[in-house]
């Protein structure tokens, strides 16, 4: 009773200090917050894979997969990305209700094998028939897709993701040892070869049903160079307002959306896709007893928007970070915010000449990063994921924290 | 003009510009629905600044030599300038509060703590007060809402050898909680789960104690933190894995206790005091989720689900009703979308916290020749419909979270959140098996 009594009188005396009033939202599929909940969009923000190796149980790979958490069929497309932000692939994925399909970027890149999915496929019991979406289109082309593609399209391919170039001698990517890049899978109505540098994606073919989950695992079997794996979930990008057919835009509530440079300009929110944060902390371990090395894994809005020009590439190569703040375990501040650049999908490592230095003796720390590239009027979007290793046997993958959402103003630097 | 009148006809007669035919029953679009742009206004949990972060499970050999034992590290980072103390409380795998210590983290700190030094060696995390701030942190006197300062002169140190020991015991028996009752299960290792909350002071309030609730905690999203899982034993582990602590933000977020809230219940419902149930603000977890699986195959992957779930017992001081809380089972699906579930009527159960193999007979069978697919799971332990005694504010499905934890080969891992099917505030989950009386009505 006494304790009941001190309980209401600490209530009454702090009522006035409460909290500020928000509206808060409590549906889903109805923020602007990044969280792994079933997405219209998934985003894969960083790939290697070593094509030179010729089995891939020796080979540095990424093997995502996605499913589709509904029991309606969907249709996926999946887009390989050059680190320049170039399309180098796209392709479309039938998926049966509850379907699931995992993709070894191996089998992509190194051997041209496309997974290969029918909307003739038998589907589970418990899935819906096959041609019950009604948001497909009549004529969905996904009888049969997939396959091997030829030997010129497989090198082509190559050639952009590890050369960064391919027919023109523009640079499309950077040049790596190993094939780079990032993926999307988007939910779409048909299997027509259309990609995201067409208008009529985003107006005829992109859907909005919050249905696909997947994640990805990066496995470096190379017993010198690794000999671990790491993995995470693929970023979730949620419709908002969820559902209807293709080419509605519907009342977003964004700001703008995750797609918006290559969007019509008289339609800048019609994918509805929640925007990526420009601000994040990230955790760094540099060293130590335990030896432990950091590598952030970083993806970034271009500024290239949809042309197949690909010589207008090259000026995502540069994209400029606002800043970094490098805190030691003792809040000892180091800060860079000026000359440093970043392409749109990279791996750095936390020593690298991008980041501040580390000056008072520490080995761990976090970081605060505006990766804002300053090429629009609002903030550019961004993902970073933290990747720690050790010992040839330890790593760890886990997102980077995001410090505001999409839509909101970026906090200020510490 | 003409882009315009175009635009203009793309979205008002979208069935213009189709590029193909669509299939007669297409669904309408739906209304517009409120919606939010606004941080810390949702109930979505997203790894962001919170005020209360989630270890779903630890496992620590607290007999072994550091370098063979098996150990969980987890970091807590103030994103904030001002300065912040965080408690810390350490639960058995029933929900009993074995443990907890306040750290005092200045402006923009981290502080990454051990399990196996605090639980093997019985070493807390030393922090205090009285620290230098860096250059860029507010003094450490900047946070009006932290009660006192002194208090928090010196926080952690070296725990008492009877307490030690009190805590290893509960977190390996079971045995040895004040009360004489049972609160854990017997492991070969210390296991359990951690919670870390923005609080206003460095008192020793018991989170059982729900004044810890109305009166200690505060409501600041200013929280990150991470885990690392690490196994060097070279025969049954040698590698690591890791995540995002669970973020749970307050909503609203700042100022101080109110029961205003528009969450429908809250992350520690069980805990608040009558007519304040809420008061802790915090967002609720939900209870449906998507988990992957991989079992076999060339690679010899394993899977384990790390299952978290909200107790069932009204409190904390006696907790057997949280050791095996029932659940539906699950449904597995195959790669050929073959749905597998255990016999109609079935309930499984697990305790507060576990980590379970994917062949465990928790989980239905995989029927047939694939060795990977993914479950749907709603973990509801039905506590929240009892007639009476509930735990819980009101009728409802309890909180949960689920993660995955892949490993092959002695060298690979990789731990991941499982995909939360709803947020916690709603509670339209459909039961699991309906999946299935889907297919057969079909």
């Amino acid at each position: 009773m006494r304790r009941a009594l001190a309980i209401f009188a600490v209530l009454t005396t702090l009522s006035m200090s409460g909290a500020p009033s928000t509206r808060v939202v409590t549906a889903n599929n109805a923020s602007c917050d990044i969280g792994i909940y079933p997405a219209a969009t998934l985003l894969l923000p960083y790939f290697e894979v070593d094509t030179t190796q010729t089995v891939p149980s020796t080979a540095m790979n990424t093997v995502f997969t996605v499913v589709n958490t509904s029991q309606l069929p969907q249709i996926a497309r999946v887009t390989l990305w050059t680190d320049f932000g170039f399309p180098a692939l796209s392709f479309p994925m039938f998926l049966t209700g509850y379907g699931m399909q995992s993709i070894s970027m191996y089998e992509l890149v190194a051997r041209g094998n496309l997974p290969v999915t029918y909307s003739g496929a038998t589907p589970g019991t418990a899935s819906a028939a096959n041609d019950s979406n009604p948001n497909f289109l009549e004529d969905n082309h996904c009888d049969r897709s997939g396959g091997t593609l030829v030997k010129e399209r497989r090198e082509r391919l190559q050639r952009a993701l590890i050369e960064g170039e391919r027919d023109t001698g523009c640079r499309i990517g950077r040049q790596h040892a190993i094939a780079t890049g990032y993926v999307t899978v988007d939910v779409v109505n048909s299997c027509a070869d259309v990609d995201p540098l067409d208008p009529s994606y985003w107006t005829d073919t992109l859907l909005f049903d919050n249905v696909l989950t997947g994640d990805y695992e990066r496995i470096n079997p190379n017993v010198t160079t690794g000999n671990y794996a790491g993995g995470s979930p693929l970023v979730h990008i949620r419709a908002v307002p969820e559902g209807g057919p293709a080419g509605v835009v519907g009342q977003v509530p964004f700001p703008y959306t995750f797609y918006d440079r290559y969007l019509p300009a008289e339609a800048r929110k019609m994918d509805r896709r929640q925007p990526l944060p420009s601000v994040f902390a990230a955790r760094f371990i540099e060293g130590g007893s335990t030896g432990f090395k950091t590598n952030l894994m970083i993806w970034r809005e271009g500024a290239t928007g949809a042309t197949r020009d690909e010589c207008l590439y090259a000026k995502n190569e540069k994209l400029p970070v606002r800043t970094i703040v490098r805190f030691d375990e003792h809040e000892n501040a180091t800060m860079a915010s000026s000359g440093i650049v970043l392409p749109p999908s990279s791996a750095n490592s936390s020593v690298a000449t991008a980041f501040p230095l580390l000056t008072a003796g520490d080995v761990g720390g976090w970081f605060w990063i505006s990766l804002d590239n300053g090429a629009r009027a609002r903030a550019s979007q961004n993902w970073i994921t933290v990747q720690m290793y050790a010992e040839g046997r330890y790593a760890v993958d886990f997102d980077a924290t995001w410090l505001a959402n999409g839509c909101s103003v970026p906090p200020a630097s510490p | 003009m003409k882009r315009t009148f175009l635009a203009a006809l793309l979205i008002a007669v979208p069935l213009l510009a189709m590029g193909g035919t669509r299939r007669a029953a297409t669904r309408p679009p739906q209304a517009p629905r409120d919606t939010t742009i606004e941080n810390n206004a949702s109930c979505d949990i997203s790894t962001s600044p919170a005020a209360t972060l989630l270890l779903p499970y630890f496992e620590v050999d607290i007999t072994k030599h550091v370098s063979q034992a098996r150990n969980t590290i987890f970091s807590v980072i103030n994103t904030s300038r001002s300065p912040q103390v965080a408690r810390v409380t350490v639960w058995s795998d029933q929900a009993y509060p074995v443990l907890w210590f306040n750290l005092f983290l200045t402006g923009y700190d981290v502080e990454s703590i051990s399990l196996y030094d605090v639980l093997a060696r019985g070493a807390v995390p030393e922090t205090s007060s009285q620290t230098a701030r860096g250059l860029k942190s507010s003094e450490n006197s900047a946070n009006p809402r932290i009660l006192s300062l002194e208090s928090c002169e010196s926080g952690g140190g070296p725990l008492a050898a009877s307490a030690l020991a009190m805590v290893q015991s509960i977190l390996t028996t079971g045995v040895g909680a004040s009360s004489g009752c049972r609160v854990g299960s017997v492991h070969d290792a210390a296991t359990g789960f951690v919670t870390v909350d923005v609080v206003n002071g460095c008192s020793t309030i018991s989170p059982d104690d729900m004044s810890y609730y109305s009166q200690v905690l505060l409501f600041d999203n200013v929280l990150t933190g991470d885990f690392e899982r690490i196994n060097p034993d070279v025969e049954t582990g040698n590698l690591a894995g890791g995540n995002p602590l669970v973020h749970l933000k307050a909503v609203p977020e700042g100022g101080g206790p109110t029961n205003n809230t528009a969450l429908p219940y809250t992350f520690y419902d069980r805990f608040t005091p009558p007519g304040a149930r809420k008061i802790d603000r915090r967002q609720p977890l939900p209870s449906s989720f998507a988990a992957r699986f991989i079992q076999g195959g060339r690679g010899k992957f394993f899977t384990d689900y790390v299952l978290w779930r909200e107790a069932a017992s009204t409190g904390a001081s006696c907790v057997s009703s949280n050791a095996a809380m029932p659940f539906e089972p699950a449904v597995r699906f195959d790669e050929s979308e073959n749905p597998a579930t255990l016999a109609a009527g079935e309930f499984v159960s697990s305790p507060v916290t576990s980590a379970v193999s994917t062949t465990s007979r928790l989980f239905p069978p995989i029927i047939g020749p694939g060795v990977t697919g993914w479950m749907v799971m709603n973990l509801d332990n039905s506590a929240g419909y009892q007639a009476t005694a509930s735990p819980f504010s009101t009728r409802r499905p309890s909180q949960n979270w689920v993660m995955v934890r892949l490993s092959a080969d002695g060298r690979y891992a990789v731990d991941y959140d499982a995909t939360s099917l709803t947020n916690g505030c709603t509670n339209n989950n459909a039961s699991v098996t309906s999946i299935i009386k889907m297919g057969k009505d079909k």
